[in-house]
């Protein structure tokens, strides 16, 4: 069909056709800095794959160890492996429960919803410094105190009131308004609306929330014996050291099969529950 | 008026509830119980000496730069130093953390489509889904010892290849997700219209799942400059490393300068990159909500 | 009722009550009103006429900027915390969207109308009276939906969890009930019986009622008296018998239609 034989039904000439916009600024500024930031971040890190290839023997010959796992590790059920898994377990069951029930009541002082502003507009700010901090770092600090799994414990604990606190105050904020205007027009006290209409809108996301950090803990805690904060990574520290990687390979294949059965588990719970 | 109280229901019982708590309950004491080197009769020292500690690091953080702290090997070494030592390190584990995002958003993508049920048959499903899954379960830090460090050595690469290959794995599940919850309605038109796969995948499914996609990324990005700082232990680069070697030796004042260095950048990534993420997700008329 | 019946009535008295919102926009011009202990009221008027405001102000939440406004003996305007509490429990309020807490129990929903009568560590533990039972049930009871006591709220149909809010109401053993728009989400037949069951607790129990209605019709059915409101101003008010299409003309500013009186 040609142009000409389109014409406008009142007789008037056709409209001119509008050109295609070009892409916003804002997008081609977005897309720009991401590279200018890549190169930069490349640059400062000295971004090179050559030692892959020039390294490659290192990598095979470890790799070589690894495939060959210290089985009795795993067997043994009294070794320093599972000893030190139980250990870990601990920390992340600990952690999980003192941390989610500390979160619940500073996600209550968090919400404009639930909290007067003056409490929230302090609550919110601290817990973005806690977040901002990693685990890690928290366990340096209370290593100096005294060493073993409390310090890990302690890490932890807060480590999660952070995130916890962070995603409920978030879900606080989200609530359905309507029941807390009835809880108001009936008298109800700031407390008793936390209670009765707010907590329980809020309760299966808090508790899908617990079982991600109880996931992320499992995982954290793993890494936190690195520092002296007891559990698995003290034994990991141990073996890397000593270069030690038939053994560093049954501590791996261990972590692997519990962190996939803890997720699988996790990830059952929470599609149960939301 | 009498009320028949016979018709009257019964209330549900409620020892499901107490016997889930009680278990709970039971869990967490069994678990305290059985670390028998915890040293619980420790923690009441606990607020006093980190308190102690806390005051030290502030003054490190509020001594003028200019000022030289004692007992250092180094006579000419400011607080100055210190505030540029951190904050070039820091930057290190930025980049390397952005690097790392890249290199798990790179291949993360590309395979997410192999893995989601609406653009793949299940013979590819299973093994990509299987891959993430595997990658995920691998704490950064073992994949850095036995794999990054013999091939990087002790250097930012070691840990930003590290953090890259976990993110393929976390970051293909979010994607394989966003694939999976696009709407299925215009990538039936597109079908009938004879669209091939390639076709329907960047006409219709790319379109609806980036926005969600590309804000995972910076998310992702924020959580990266985290893990770094583990990384830093095994001296995988970044701020973690020095971290651990000061604080272990007890130099609060310095290890004070660190840590603010450390909340002071990270806050503000996160900052821009929630503002970022907010702009991308609901675009600009909206205003985004500091957290 | 075994020992648990309100005292009857309340009145209410506007006098001079202007609400300006933060916004600068005038919620309510200078209302004077009398509604006598146990009358049923029917505030009609378009939507943004001030018909929520003025229901909002009545139990404070929505507050007076100028003017006095008194429920009983109290003075609405400088009601303050516990004060305020107190007030708003003598009231029961009924929602357009129900406001029921969807995962709770239809008997935790109606037991949140005896919150204000319990001491805080009751209500830290979450425990209920005896007492406080008999009374949400006798409340479902009267709603007529007492089998649906341990269901959860959100499995319930509209015009059933508007039964239930109105259970909540009278939980509280109040001497005025408000109701905002108690059937706008609700098809006709069901409105009618939200409608009855209102004005048969109204009735039964000399509770002061103030209903908002969109419809003229429903409220020329079921209302002593009703006051058409527009642009925050009183336009008519007077006995339902009296509410004719002039009136009409003058509430909404156009000429009474078909569409207008199916409700």
């Amino acid at each position: 069909m040609s142009q000409a034989t389109i014409e406008r039904a009142d007789g008037g000439p056709a409209p001119v056709r509008p050109v295609k916009p070009p892409p916003s600024p804002l997008l081609i500024g977005g897309v720009a800095g991401a590279l200018v930031a890549t190169v930069v971040a490349g640059w400062a890190i000295d971004f090179s794959l050559a030692p892959v290839v020039d390294q490659w023997p290192m990598l095979t010959m470890i790799l070589e160890e690894v495939v060959h796992p210290e089985w009795e590790e795993i067997t043994d059920p009294a070794s320093r492996l599972w000893t030190a898994l139980a250990e870990t377990a601990a920390i992340a069951v600990i952690a999980t429960f003192v941390g989610s029930l500390i979160a619940l009541g500073v996600a209550l002082l968090g919400s404009k919803v639930s909290a007067p502003p003056a409490v929230y507009r302090v609550t919110r700010p601290v817990m973005s410094v806690i977040r901002s901090l990693p685990d890690m770092a928290y366990a340096l600090i209370f290593v100096a105190v005294v060493t073993g799994p409390l310090p890990g414990i302690l890490a932890l604990t807060i480590f999660n009131i952070g995130i916890v606190a962070k995603l409920t105050s978030e879900s606080i904020d989200a609530v359905d308004p309507g029941p807390l205007e009835a809880l108001d027009a009936a008298g109800a006290t700031r407390w008793q609306r936390a209670r009765v209409a707010i907590v329980p809108q809020v309760l299966p996301n808090y508790a899908s929330y617990v079982l991600y950090v109880f996931e992320l803990n499992v995982r954290a805690s793993v890494v936190l014996g690195a520092v002296g904060a007891g559990g698995i990574g003290q034994l990991i520290m141990l073996y890397f050291n000593r270069a030690d990687y038939p053994r560093l390979a049954s501590v791996v294949i261990v972590i692997f099969a519990v962190v996939i059965a803890i997720d699988l588990l996790s990830q059952r719970l929470r599609r149960r529950l939301v | 008026m009498s009320p028949d109280t016979a018709t009257r229901p019964k209330p549900p019982p409620k020892w499901p509830y107490t016997v889930v708590g009680l278990a709970l309950v039971a869990i967490v004491l069994v678990a305290g119980w059985s670390l028998d080197n915890a040293k619980w009769e420790r923690l009441p020292q606990f607020p006093a000496e980190i308190l102690q500690y806390a005051g030290q690091m502030l003054e490190g953080v509020l001594t003028r730069p200019g000022a030289h702290p004692e007992g250092q090997a180094d006579p000419e070494l400011t607080y100055g130093d210190w505030w540029l030592q951190a904050l070039r390190l820091m930057g290190e584990s930025v980049a390397l953390a952005w690097i790392g995002t890249c290199v798990g958003a790179l291949f993360s993508f590309p395979l997410a489509f192999l893995a989601a049920s609406n653009t793949a048959p299940w013979f590819l499903r299973v093994p990509v889904r299987t891959f993430f899954n595997a990658i995920r379960a691998v704490p950064e830090i073992l994949l850095a010892v036995i794999v990054m460090l013999p091939l990087f050595g002790l250097n930012p690469m070691a840990g930003a290849m590290a953090i890259g290959i976990h993110s393929i794995g976390s970051l293909g599940k979010l994607t394989l997700e966003n694939i999976e919850s696009v709407d299925q309605r215009p990538v039936e038109a597109v079908t009938a219209a004879g669209a091939s796969w390639w076709q329907r995948i960047r006409t219709a499914v790319i379109p609806q799942m980036l926005p969600e996609t590309v804000a995972f990324w910076l998310y992702r990005f924020e959580v990266n400059i985290r893990a770094s700082a583990i990384l830093g232990v095994v001296s995988a680069g970044g701020i973690g490393a020095l971290l651990n070697r000061v604080l272990r030796g007890r130099e609060w004042e310095w290890g004070g300068i660190m840590l603010v260095v450390i909340i002071i950048v990270t806050i503000l990534v996160d900052q821009i990159s929630a503002a970022l993420r907010h702009r991308i997700l609901h675009g600009a008329d909206t205003i985004a909500v500091a957290a | 009722m075994s020992g648990s019946a309100p005292g009857g009535g309340n009145s209410i008295v506007f006098d001079g009550v202007s609400v300006v919102y933060p916004n600068g926009t005038r919620g309510l011009d200078q209302v004077s009103l009398t509604i006598p202990a146990g009358e049923f009221v029917v505030v009609v008027g378009l939507s943004g006429a001030g018909k929520s405001t003025l229901i909002r102000t009545i139990n404070g939440l929505v507050p007076v900027t100028a003017g006095t406004l008194s429920v009983g003996d109290t003075d609405v305007a400088s009601a303050r915390g516990r004060r305020l509490r107190r007030l708003r429990a003598e009231i029961g309020m009924i929602f357009q969207g129900f406001n029921l807490v969807s995962r709770r129990s239809v008997m935790g929903n109606v037991l949140t109308g005896r919150l204000h009568d319990q001491p805080w560590f009751r209500s830290l533990l979450g425990i209920d009276t005896k007492e406080d039972k008999e009374i949400a049930f006798q409340a479902l009871e009267r709603v007529g939906i007492v089998e649906k006591a341990w269901v959860r709220a959100s499995e319930l149909s509209g015009g059933q969890q508007q039964r239930v809010a109105i259970a909540r109401a009278l939980a509280q053993q109040p001497s005025v009930v408000l109701a905002d728009e108690p059937v706008a989400s609700l098809d006709p037949p069901t409105a009618n019986l939200v409608m009855r069951d209102l004005q048969r607790i109204n009735r039964d129990l000399g509770i002061t009622t103030v209903v908002n209605l969109h419809f003229l019709d429903l409220a020329r059915r079921y209302a002593d008296r009703i006051i058409g409101m527009r642009a925050g101003e009183v336009v008519f008010d007077g006995p339902a018998a009296e509410a004719d299409d002039a009136v009409f003309e003058k509430i909404y500013g156009r000429s009474l239609t078909a569409e207008d009186v199916t409700a």
